[in-house]
């Protein structure tokens, strides 16, 4: 039977090394919640296994001038209790929680998330809140930065080549002013894939007490998460109150609604992607909780 | 492969296949079976062990990323003999039936317990989300990790072995045994017992 | 009700519980033997077809693989996976080990022996099959239209039954309520897969390790597939991870069975997760319609009912099941007329068949969310309602004739309804906003055994070692609700020692007496009353033994922890290890007895369970707030196994109704895998469930007890369904009540585009 040569690289150096001898058959692995299954299939086993999770230095979170620098091999756990995350970058902190279960959060990172590319991913929504850049090295140990919206380009797609892997996610640092939200619908409380999941960042201006910088992304509605760019600017210089609850819920259900028109899905998501779009503004904590009239 | 893994304080070597799981190599390599699999994809934990400590879904992890770290399995957590007290809890309170769940149910809480000596309901719910069980509608279960923790609620069950110490202690009185050996040879003198049929 | 027993009533620990807590207890999954293969089946891709063409080869090459057995290189007998007895009337023999018409996606088609699990995997994978596809009839409404498409020779209806009793009273200004109810395929979700060992012997017997719940019936199966004799197939039931119904009937066995016994080796099958779900058994998918009339006052006058049930490709139980299902609505209502008709129709989807309840769980879903709309049209409070008709102790059961027993449903209602607050409960608006709470209550009914429909008896032994403890001998089936505890209590409360000093362990066919198995919530009743029986008869002779042994009439001695002692006089008493030790040395070798007990009766058993509920309406996730589990158990013989059994019961009920479905898609294929997709209630959304125990102690079970494991998960889907549409007004009967469908209800409510 075929038998996988596993490489473990326990520095860049190899890891490039190791990437090098990458072919079309070669997996590379992180957490393994999600690529164990795959290469046991038969049929599936890889001829080269590269174990990344022993590169440390790709793993940890750190500040980098403005920017914050996210390990690829950081797990879910990590990120949920990161004392960094939590400060700039909450709404990621709060999508590391509420994947899986705590053994998948000990084991699954958020590398290994995003280049799954499952349109579910939770940290997928929330990275591309943050503007995130998605720092992958190759077998040529070329180094590349790209938005994570290039990256991701369908489900369980991705641009990355087959020896190439995500190193890192980098994007500025939220400052006080900003607020953060990550919110889910799954098919139960939790462990559960996301039905929808909604991550809003925002600054708020305490002088003017207007939104800025208002970043909207959705995840779950579409082959990947994506901006909602038309709330995002119906957003932008609004007071923080009600009326913009309600233009963010209206905005969602739009997106929702635009981008999977012919799902049969449809119905529901565009009726929970109002409550999905209340529960993230309340997060906020901008004003007093709104409510909608529920019918 | 050669794999050096650490299981339960010992060292062990095994001749693994690459993507061998390290449920695999724990049940059939090592011969720890009380690990089990439940649904192969990381979502019943059934298979849960400790990794340095962290409660992971074994079924989902290759053996070869075990190496270098402390497992531990259902069967390292008795000490010569002894039940960690979250095992003994979990027979006081009734929390096994099946007992399929139980291994996994006991690693989760054990991590829990690690890392949060005196955790809350929710707590304990949130660390046994992944833990799925059919036969006991969990209370029993939380229950016994609370008791494990300190909080006590009425434990139901007694532990096995305190039977065996109440049988060694029923004794017939000397004058008694003396007097029935007596009518038992009277009895054997007479012939078969008169009520000994079928 | 008597209150001085020493160990009955007590709660202990399954039996085998140190072994659990140490992962020490070897289960099927688990065992092994020396020069063990593994199988791994082939599974058909097509959910209707005949196998053309199979190729073999590439998997027969692979290194490891001994060989692949196919419907053309193997016995094509047919068997019935469901038949309890060679002579019994009802078993459709329709299956064989590999079918050569293949009628659901995970029909068997092939099974690969290697070994190893990996390259018998590996070897599945090469073996090519060929199919001339059929038309697939995956709905019971094509089923029946296509009668040109036998799905079995026979046609597409497995069964039909039809049951009417009692006389129409006039109907003169009555109030006619009519429901259509439909419960979903779902997976029984028992932790520990699928698996069988068999070992056969060059000689040409075998052994099988068997998960089944029936080893005498299992043997009958396969002894006669195999033309072996039955002495020379033993079948032991090995520790399993839980069954709920799933494993009663013989899946994997008649397979495994054949592997061994055609290549004279041991083999192993264990199925994954995805067989588990698609290729075993489901509990069958029905559809309800209830039409009742009552009078202006409340009063029941007139139930008529038609099921239908998904039987899946292969009949299994879903005969019986029909028959059962209109058999549960007079253990609990006082009915002038009664009317159902049931037909089990084929279609090629998964197999329907046995789960916890044996239809109680379907019809109660039906029957209780029926009986709230009644209450609604009549301005009545559900409770009030039920009251009003709810049978009392000692009715007959107007279906099958039989007394009901000492009936205690009115008093769960009663005292269900006063520890659950339910009138200030229910008298609390749910309000308009976002999240709505409402609650709801169902009662139901179940059986105790199979008195009255089957033959019903069960043999035990038992007898006392030398030392003075004890060894009871019976064809115990334990899926790991604590049956084998249960007898151990039982025996200890007759003989006056504690149930430690009692061993007990499982069928084997070469050793144990005739048991028909654990099904038919038989179990307490009717083979906990052999076990008293027994033991009984064993007492008997200890006390002639002792009172030779103390030159003391029988009548002045009596049985107190261990020792027998004269009445009122402390001092005289000899421990049952000299009585062992003085009588078999003397005059008796050995106390024992056997006996065949005779089940005399088939009283109903009842549970009321009350829900409340918190419906999220932007996402329409329902949340059970609370939870109270009423069960008339006649008397709890193991007190905190019988409550952990309803907790665990109202987890399946809850999942029933909220979210448990295995759809099939238009391929054929069933959409959900595992459990990522296919979700029980975990720990984060399971409630606290208080249990209520009403123990009158009635009826001929042990010391007054009835059955407790099906019961407690019988009304729970309606109490949970009957409190979200209090939370909503709406009337949502379709189950399970997803997010979309309670979405859709609201909408359809407020007029939504």
């Amino acid at each position: 039977m075929v038998q996988a040569e596993v490489l473990t690289p326990a520095t860049a150096d190899e890891l490039v090394a190791a990437l090098a001898r990458a072919t079309p058959h070669t997996r590379l692995l992180a957490g393994g919640t999600d690529l164990v299954r795959d290469i046991r299939r038969p049929g599936h086993e890889p001829d080269v296994l590269v174990d990344l999770t022993g590169v440390r230095e790709f793993a940890g979170v750190r500040l980098d001038g403005d920017l914050l620098r996210v390990g690829a091999l950081t797990t879910f756990t990590e990120l949920q209790h990161d004392p960094l995350v939590r400060e700039h970058a909450l709404c990621l902190a709060l999508a590391a929680a509420q994947v899986g279960s705590v053994q998948i959060r000990n084991a699954g990172t958020v590398g290994g998330n995003v280049a799954n590319a499952s349109p579910c991913a939770d940290s997928a929504t929330a990275l591309t809140a943050l503007d995130a850049a998605v720092v992958s090295i190759d077998g040529a140990g070329v180094t590349r930065t790209r938005p994570i919206g290039d990256v991701l380009l369908g489900p369980n797609r991705t641009s990355l080549r087959d020896d190439e892997a995500i190193i890192e996610f980098a994007f500025p640092a939220l400052g006080p002013e900003y607020r953060t939200a990550f919110t889910k619908v799954g098919s139960r409380t939790a462990v559960s894939v996301a039905r929808l999941s909604a991550a809003l960042v925002m600054r708020f201006d305490a002088v003017s007490a207007t939104l800025a910088d208002v970043r909207v992304a959705l995840g779950a509605v579409g082959a990947t998460a994506f901006r909602d760019g038309a709330v995002e600017a119906l957003l932008e210089g609004r007071p923080a109150d009600a009326e913009a609850a309600r233009v963010l819920a209206d905005g969602c259900v739009a997106a929702v609604s635009g981008s999977i028109p012919d799902r049969p899905s449809l119905p529901y998501k565009r009726h929970a992607a109002a409550g999905l779009a209340y529960d993230s503004w309340n997060a906020l904590a901008l004003c007093p909780p709104c409510e909608p009239a529920w019918g | 492969m050669e794999l050096l893994l650490t299981v339960n304080g010992s060292l062990y070597e095994v001749n693994v296949h690459p993507t061998a799981r390290l449920l695999d190599v724990l049940r059939e390599d090592l011969g720890f079976t009380g690990t089990k699999e439940g649904c192969a994809e990381g979502e019943c934990g059934a298979c849960t062990v400790l990794v340095d400590g962290k409660a992971v879904a074994s079924c989902v992890m290759l053996a070869v990323q075990a190496r270098g770290k402390e497992i531990v399995t259902v069967e390292g957590l008795a000490r010569d003999g002894e039940l960690d007290l979250l095992q003994q809890k979990f027979v006081e309170y009734g929390a096994v039936q099946c007992g399929f769940c139980t291994p996994g149910m006991l690693m989760s809480a054990k991590a829990l317990l690690l890392a949060n000596p005196v955790p809350s309901d929710q707590d304990i719910r949130v660390a046994l989300a992944g833990n799925l069980c059919r036969c006991t509608g969990y209370s029993a279960i939380i229950a016994a990790v609370k008791a494990a923790s300190g909080q006590e609620a009425t434990p139901l069950m007694e532990l096995p072995g305190a039977a065996e110490e109440l049988a060694a202690e029923v004794q017939t009185d000397p004058d008694t045994l003396a007097a029935a050996r007596e009518a038992a040879e009277k009895i054997a003198g007479l012939g078969p017992a008169p009520h000994g049929e079928a | 009700m008597t209150d001085d027993l020493r160990f009955v009533g007590g709660s202990y620990p399954v039996h085998d519980v140190a072994q659990k807590v140490t992962g020490e207890l070897v289960y099927g999954s688990d065992f092994s033997l020396p020069g063990m293969l593994h199988a791994k089946l082939v599974l058909s891709a097509v959910p209707h077809g005949i196998v053309k063409r199979i190729d073999v080869s590439r998997a027969e090459a692979l290194p490891g693989v001994v060989k692949v057995f196919t419907c053309f290189n193997s016995p094509m007998d047919r068997f019935c996976r469901a038949r309890i007895h060679p002579g019994q009337d009802l078993a459709t023999h329709d299956e064989t080990l590999f079918s050569e018409h293949v009628r659901f996606v995970g029909d068997r088609v092939a099974a690969v022996v290697a070994s190893s699990r990996a390259v018998a995997e590996a070897g599945a994978a090469l073996v090519e099959v060929e199919y001339e596809e059929l038309p697939p009839l995956l709905t019971v409404e094509v089923a029946l239209a296509r009668e040109d498409v036998p799905i079995h020779p026979a046609g597409n209806v497995a069964y039909e039954f039809e049951v009417e009793k009692g006389a129409r009273p006039d109907l003169d200004g009555a109030v006619v309520v009519s429901s259509s109810t439909t419960t979903p395929r779902t997976h029984h979700g028992a932790l520990e897969p699928h698996v069988c060992i068999a070992q056969g012997f060059t000689s040409g017997g075998m052994t099988v390790w068997t998960i089944s719940q029936g080893a005498y019936a299992a043997r009958t199966v396969i002894a006669e597939l195999l033309h072996l004799e039955y002495h020379r197939v033993r079948v032991v039931k090995v520790p399993m991870g839980g069954s709920f119904g799933g494993k009663t009937e013989y899946i994997v066995e008649p397979v495994v069975a054949f592997l061994a016994h055609a290549l004279r080796r041991p083999v192993k099958l264990l199925l994954d997760r995805e067989e588990c779900i698609a290729a075993t058994m489901v509990r069958p998918a029905t559809a309800t319609t209830i039409r009742t009339a009552c009078s202006a006052s409340g009063e029941l006058l007139d139930f008529e009912a038609a099921s239908t049930l998904d039987s899946g490709a292969y009949a299994s139980s879903t005969p019986d099941y029909s028959i059962h299902m209109c058999k549960k609505v007079t253990k609990l209502y006082r009915l002038p007329h009664y009317h159902h008709r049931s037909r089990a129709v084929l279609t090629t989807t998964p197999v329907g068949g046995a789960a916890r309840g044996w239809g109680a769980p379907e019809i109660a879903a039906a029957t209780e969310i029926h009986m709230d709309r009644v209450a609604a049209a009549l301005r009545m409070d559900p409770v009030e309602f039920r009251l009003k008709n709810l049978v009392l102790p000692h009715d007959t059961d107007l279906v099958t004739g039989l007394p009901l027993g000492d009936a205690r449903v009115r008093e769960c209602l009663e005292r269900g309804a006063v520890a659950f607050d339910w009138a200030a409960r229910r008298a609390r608006p749910a309000g308009r906003g976002r999240y709505r709470r409402g609650v709801g209550v169902a009662c139901g009914a179940h059986k105790n055994g199979m008195f009255g429909a089957f033959p019903e008896a069960s043999n035990m032994a038992l007898k006392m070692n030398e030392d003075g403890t004890f060894e009871l001998s019976a064809s115990l089936h334990d899926p790991g609700c604590g049956v084998v505890t249960t007898m151990k209590v039982i025996v200890a409360e007759v003989l006056g020692i504690h149930p430690d000093l009692i061993a007990a362990g499982e069928a084997d066919t070469s050793t144990t007496p005739f048991d028909y198995g654990t099904y038919g919530s038989r179990m307490t009743y009717v083979v906990g009353a052999c076990a008293r029986a027994t033991a009984e008869k064993v007492k008997t002779r200890l006390l002639a033994a002792a009172a030779d042994l103390l030159e003391e009439p029988v009548e002045r001695l009596h049985v107190v922890d261990g020792t027998v002692r004269v009445r009122e006089d402390d001092e005289r008493a000899i421990a049952y290890r000299d009585i062992a030790l003085l009588s078999g040395m003397r005059h008796l070798p050995e106390i024992s007895a056997s006996l065949t007990y005779y089940a005399v009766s088939n009283p109903a058993s009842y549970s009321v369970q009350f829900a409340e509920v918190e419906v999220d309406c932007a996402t329409g996730l329902t949340a059970v707030t609370d939870f109270l589990a009423v069960g008339d158990v006649g008397r709890a013989i193991n007190r905190g196994m019988c409550e952990a059994q309803f907790q665990g019961a109202v987890q399946m009920g809850i999942g029933y109704a909220l979210y448990e479905h295995v759809d099939i898609d238009a391929a054929g294929r069933s959409g959900v895998d595992g459990f990522k997709n296919y979700h029980m209630v975990n720990a984060p959304d399971m409630p606290d469930v208080q249990v209520l125990l009403v123990e009158h102690d009635g009826d001929d079970g042990p010391f007054g007890a009835k059955s407790v494991g099906e019961i407690a998960t019988v009304p729970t889907a309606p109490a949970v369904v009957n409190a979200v549409n209090n939370a909503l007004d709406t009337q949502l009967s379709d189950l399970p009540l997803t997010p979309e469908r309670v979405v859709a209800a609201l909408a359809a409510k407020s007029g939504e585009a």
